[in-house]
């Protein structure tokens, strides 16, 4: 038990729930759009499968893949390249040079391509800034909606990033405080009220979740306000003062290739060999290579491994680009280990949940889940304790608009993304309308409905509607059929079709059924609301 | 906001008191600098310490700490001025810590930058 003066205490009470108050509703979209993006890269491997599962994105042929594809590219754009697996395990090449926008922020522009990686074919090719080739993407354009979302609440940079960040620091704040106000920690893990007051069962279930949820809230917090400012605020900050504002300056001392420059042309090294090579260096495998110089004698290609077994920091591997000589092992910052780059590296993995494949992933999904939990009915039982009160009650509205509101107007891209996908339309730019539209239908039947009660499980119902018809949705939209894909192993596709049908049944299920503590809770704020 | 002074907290601690009258001018006045300071001047601060960071922290071995570890630390600055400047009794002091905290690190990076200045310049004098 942590012991505070009853003074204290009650301040950190008090914060705790203000914290949670002033931003809980963006807190619980950031969430919320978090647990989808755990398995974003698998959204993508669902809704946009090869049409057989890749055993090896980088085999050989992967050099005259690249090699064919750098001729047709513009010479000027050959100053830096990366290529990586991204959805259905399409290997995506972006081939670019770094320059700045009006506004003098960074950016990159080039050339991008996607290939087949079965059969070393290019599937589609794109041009123009970083922003314009992401616009035109289709393959990933579901799992990168809900990304977008949670990085930035789709605002533009810098904005977004740092609202995020902000409400990064609350939920730091929320989960700090927590650990101090629910003092009798063990006790509190496992008790709940069933047939004392009503409320009280309601505060219960928040603080039974909210309590075994603190370390990884407190996890999540940190590392996503890190994040958020790392990128939109840090590093700009302090190369400001460091470097004079130069950015690609700071990024290359703490990345710590040496910048020696040789602008000499050289022949470009066989990738293939250098794979090979990695590959028989470490059992980690291999998920993101960049080239620095693409046909010069100072070029350089680094190789980034996935996370060994069991460990949560792997080095990468440096080659000459124009040798495929092996120049050395280093971690992802600086060329030796250090503190500040262990840190660094840290960062990714306990955010993403992504250091044990889908075991990991699974298990961030599920304390994400119950940080959302959390969040809400947090919010609901301090507008159920201020219900006398008529400004909180629009609370009590809001928070069953963006509670029950947000995950039906995140199911709702999909039926605009499948179809238009189907048609070869662009489909970023209608998601988004689409999900704004689902989010004022809503808002009506939030503040539209007397009964909130009613409205939750309306809201609830459709969402599990939305999910439930997501399968046939796909299949409709000229989706692999389940034979077919049992057939071909793309057991992505087969996984997440069962998960959407039962998610929807489960909606279906419980706004169908009237939970007991939920149920007493609406009720009562139902009173109060109508009152 | 009438509501967060109505609301908790305890009696020394006038942020969020719900002993004292909301109309007290100095209750007022004390919320709102306690407001500040734990809001917009912390943060502030966090930025200043970030960036004088980079400035003094050791280097390490492979050089890059003292760039690296200020930005990933960021959110731990932050949380540990936050609840220090939420939490001391003494208002004046806690506006004192993350006051003075702020100068050094200020004074920490303007002498940096003067000196850079100054070096480019004397190369810039060189070089013609």
């Amino acid at each position: 038990m942590i012991k505070l003066s009853q003074e204290r205490n009650k301040s950190l009470l008090a914060v705790h729930g203000w914290s949670a108050v002033f931003l809980g509703l963006l807190l619980y979209a950031v969430i919320l759009t978090g647990v989808a993006s755990v398995f974003a890269k698998e959204l993508g491997d669902w809704s946009s499968p090869l049409a057989q599962p890749v055993a090896d994105s980088f085999r050989p042929g992967t050099d005259r893949m690249l090699r064919e594809f750098a001729a047709t590219v513009d010479p000027q754009y050959h100053e830096e390249m990366f290529v990586f697996p991204r959805a259905g395990d399409r290997l995506y090449a972006f081939f670019h040079k770094h320059e700045t926008d009006e506004d003098g922020k960074p950016r990159e522009r080039g050339v991008a391509a996607e290939f087949d990686p079965n059969t070393q074919t290019l599937i589609e090719r794109r041009e123009g800034t970083d922003e314009d080739v992401d616009a035109g993407d289709r393959a990933n354009a579901l799992g990168d909606f809900m990304v977008e979302l949670h990085v930035r609440l789709h605002l533009p940079n810098p904005w977004g990033l740092l609202l995020t960040g902000v409400l990064g620091l609350a939920m730091l704040v929320a989960a700090i405080t927590g650990f101090v106000v629910h003092r009798h920690l063990i006790k509190e893990l496992f008790t709940l009220r069933r047939h004392k007051e009503k409320l009280l069962s309601a505060r219960d279930t928040h603080v039974i979740a909210g309590t075994w949820n603190l370390p990884f809230a407190f996890i999540l917090a940190f590392t996503g306000s890190y994040f958020s400012f790392g990128s939109a605020f840090g590093i700009p900050a302090v190369a400001m003062v460091v470097f004079g504002g130069d950015q690609e300056k700071m990024i290359e001392t703490v990345i710590g290739n040496p910048p020696k420059e040789d602008k000499t042309p050289a022949p470009v090294a066989d990738f293939d060999r250098m794979i090979a090579d990695v590959r028989g260096r470490t059992d980690a495998a291999l998920n993101f290579i960049t080239v620095q110089h693409w046909g010069r004698a100072d070029s350089l290609v680094t190789m980034f491994m996935q996370y060994p077994e069991g460990k949560l920091l792997g080095p990468t591997y440096v080659y000459s680009g124009a040798t495929g000589e092996f120049r050395y092992a280093k971690p992802s910052l600086g060329l030796q280990p250090s503190t500040g780059g262990a840190l660094f590296e840290l960062m990714g993995p306990l955010h993403f949940g992504n250091f044990a494949g889908v075991f990991s992933k699974a298990a961030w999904f599920a304390l994400g889940f119950a940080g959302a939990y959390v969040t809400i009915t947090g919010l609901m039982l301090w507008t159920l304790r201020r219900r006398e009160q008529r400004g909180w009650r629009h609370l009590a509205r809001a928070t069953v608009w963006v509670g029950y509101g947000l995950p039906l107007a995140l199911a709702a891209p999909a039926y605009a993304f499948f179809p238009l996908r189907a048609a070869g339309e662009l489909v970023h730019g209608p998601m988004m309308t689409v999900f704004l539209l689902v989010a004022v239908a809503a808002a009506g039947i939030a503040w539209g409905l007397r009964s909130l009660t009613l409205a939750r499980r309306i809201l609830l119902g459709l969402t599990g509607l939305a999910l439930l018809l997501l399968p046939a949705l796909r299949l409709l939209s000229g989706g692999a059929g389940w034979p077919l894909a049992f057939d071909s192993g793309l057991h992505t596709v087969l996984a997440l079709d069962i998960a959407f049908a039962v998610g929807g049944l489960l909606c279906l299920l419980s706004a169908s059924r009237r939970h007991a503590v939920n149920a007493a809770a609406d009720e009562e704020l139902d009173a109060a609301v109508e009152a | 906001m009438k509501m967060i002074l109505k609301y908790n907290s305890g009696p020394s601690l006038p942020l969020l008191s719900p002993a004292v009258s909301t109309s007290d001018p100095a209750v007022r006045r004390r919320f709102w600098s306690r407001f500040a300071l734990a809001g917009p001047v912390v943060f502030l601060c966090a930025a200043l310490v970030m960036c004088g960071g980079a400035l003094w922290l050791p280097k390490g071995a492979a050089q890059i700490d003292n760039l690296v570890m200020p930005i990933v630390l960021f959110p731990a600055i932050w949380a540990g001025l936050f609840f220090y400047a939420y939490l001391d009794r003494s208002l004046a002091r806690a506006w004192a810590v993350i006051g003075g905290l702020s100068l050094v690190h200020l004074a920490v990076i303007g002498l940096y930058v003067m000196q850079t200045m100054q070096a480019a310049k004397a190369a810039g004098a060189g070089a013609s």
